[in-house]
């Protein structure tokens, strides 16, 4: 069995943890350069959103799920338009029956699986705004990026895994309402669409890009 | 809430985030599940096979050095049913090793929690030990002609297919053709194990299609 991965998924995690941490220090690092305000930081925009998300097509873990967050943050260059940076992560299961596989090489394998998808997205964001000074401020958004996503079939004891990098697209359109908008804490909600070229072997399982629609509901500042 | 405290906030919430974005499915129902994985020589023309030798016992792997075999009736049904499978395939059983065309040894592993690598414990260095290649004939050595990795549990099931058919020569490695991993024999009742591997092992050959004399006999082992 090529390229199995007896136990290392602590280290795998290890390694995505590794990457949000970095990302993590990037945004703060963008926060803390600017100074605090009563209206936060002037002309800039925050979301910390969890996100529901549903795989299209024909997918290698095909479940919607609710193992997802996005982080993105924007400064507006002009009155509606607003300029950023994202990242958000995501895992989508299914469980696989029991079946025969038909490996490489003259090798088979029989056993149920649980596939998993992690994705994560990050890049830069754009979005247009409207009534951006009252409780209801609807925008519409486009996020670029890279995409690097880990496909991976955990069965016995096994996690067989393929590390893949894509490019991503996700058009987006949302909410953001602020009960007081001169203090600018509230809420978001956002319809996303994501598209990326990832595709990777597992098994015998070949994946194609990967393709997403989903919500996202968090805060925003 | 000041932007300082705000901001403040939402790094220990990133970090927080970042520890755990990954998630990872459970696998506990694994365990009332089997695995069967088997490979084999895409070069070996397994029709031209005949006659096979089958050792009465199974080679027990555990974390002592001294060989032990397991003989009873739970591992007799064991090898019954991989030389019932053996026979529907059009091969037939001799209990002249010297005559047989190829050889099935079994191994399960008994108490060894995981292993990769030929390092520990001791049984591995000379895996299979008690099929050690004198067993068969005069070769030197193993050899499988493919590509393989071990790693493996308790509760496990080996079989391999030797090729008997050259002449044993010394300098000359002894050709594994086909092997079956089983794994997932290891829950409390003993009922429960014998007869998952009885299925773990029609499947083996269910899935092995190549084996068999003619045509009519692999049909005949599906």
């Amino acid at each position: 069995m090529d390229k199995i991965a007896f136990l290392m998924k602590n280290i795998r995690s290890m390694k995505i943890k590794k990457y949000i941490g970095l990302a993590t220090l990037c945004i703060a690092s963008l926060c803390i350069g600017q100074r605090a305000s009563a209206q936060f930081l002037p002309n800039s925009y925050f979301n910390v959103d969890w996100q529901m998300n549903v795989p299209l097509g024909k997918s290698f873990a095909d479940k919607a799920s609710g193992w997802g967050m996005n982080f993105e943050g924007g400064y507006y260059v002009s009155p509606a338009i607003a300029l950023g940076a994202f990242i958000s992560y995501q895992t989508n299961l299914e469980n696989i029956p029991r079946q025969t596989l038909t490996l490489s090489n003259g090798s088979a394998l029989t056993t149920k699986q649980k596939h998993a998808v992690f994705q994560l997205p990050f890049g830069v964001t754009g979005r247009y705004s409207w009534l951006r000074h009252s409780v209801f401020q609807p925008y519409a958004g486009l996020k670029l990026g890279a995409q690097y996503a880990e496909l991976s079939s955990y069965y016995y004891i096994v996690k067989h895994y393929t590390d893949t990098w894509g490019f991503f697209l996700s058009p987006e359109v949302g909410v953001s309402i602020f009960p007081r908008p001169d203090y600018r804490l509230g809420f978001h909600v956002a319809l996303y669409y994501s598209y990326a070229t990832n595709n990777g072997r597992v098994l015998s399982y070949s994946i194609d890009n990967l393709n997403n629609f989903g919500i996202r509901v968090g805060v925003s500042f | 809430m000041n932007g300082r405290t705000l901001l403040y906030s939402l790094v220990v919430l990133l970090a927080a985030s970042g520890t755990a974005c990954q998630h990872e499915p459970s696998t506990s129902d694994f365990y009332g599940d089997y695995m069967v994985y088997t490979d084999h020589d895409t070069e070996v023309d397994f029709a031209a096979f005949t006659t096979y030798y089958v050792p009465d016992s199974i080679l027990l792997i555990g974390n002592r050095r001294k060989a032990e075999y397991w003989k009873d009736d739970r591992a007799a049904r064991i090898i019954s049913t991989v030389t019932n499978r053996l026979d529907a395939a059009g091969y037939q059983r001799t209990t002249d090793k010297a005559t047989a065309t190829f050889g099935m040894q079994l191994s399960y592993v008994e108490r060894v929690a995981y292993y990769v690598g030929y390092d520990y414990p001791y049984w591995w260095w000379y895996y299979p030990y008690y099929w050690a290649p004198e067993y068969w004939g005069p070769w030197d050595g193993w050899h499988y002609p493919y590509y393989v990795q071990y790693g493996y549990t308790a509760g496990s099931l080996l079989i391999e297919m030797v090729d008997l058919s050259a002449e044993p020569l010394e300098n000359v490695p002894l050709p594994i053709v086909w092997d079956s991993y089983i794994g997932g024999l290891l829950t409390s009742s003993e009922q429960v194990n014998l007869d998952r591997a009885v299925t773990a092992v029609e499947q083996a050959f269910i899935q092995s299609p190549y084996l068999g004399r003619t045509v009519t006999g692999r049909n005949a082992a599906r």
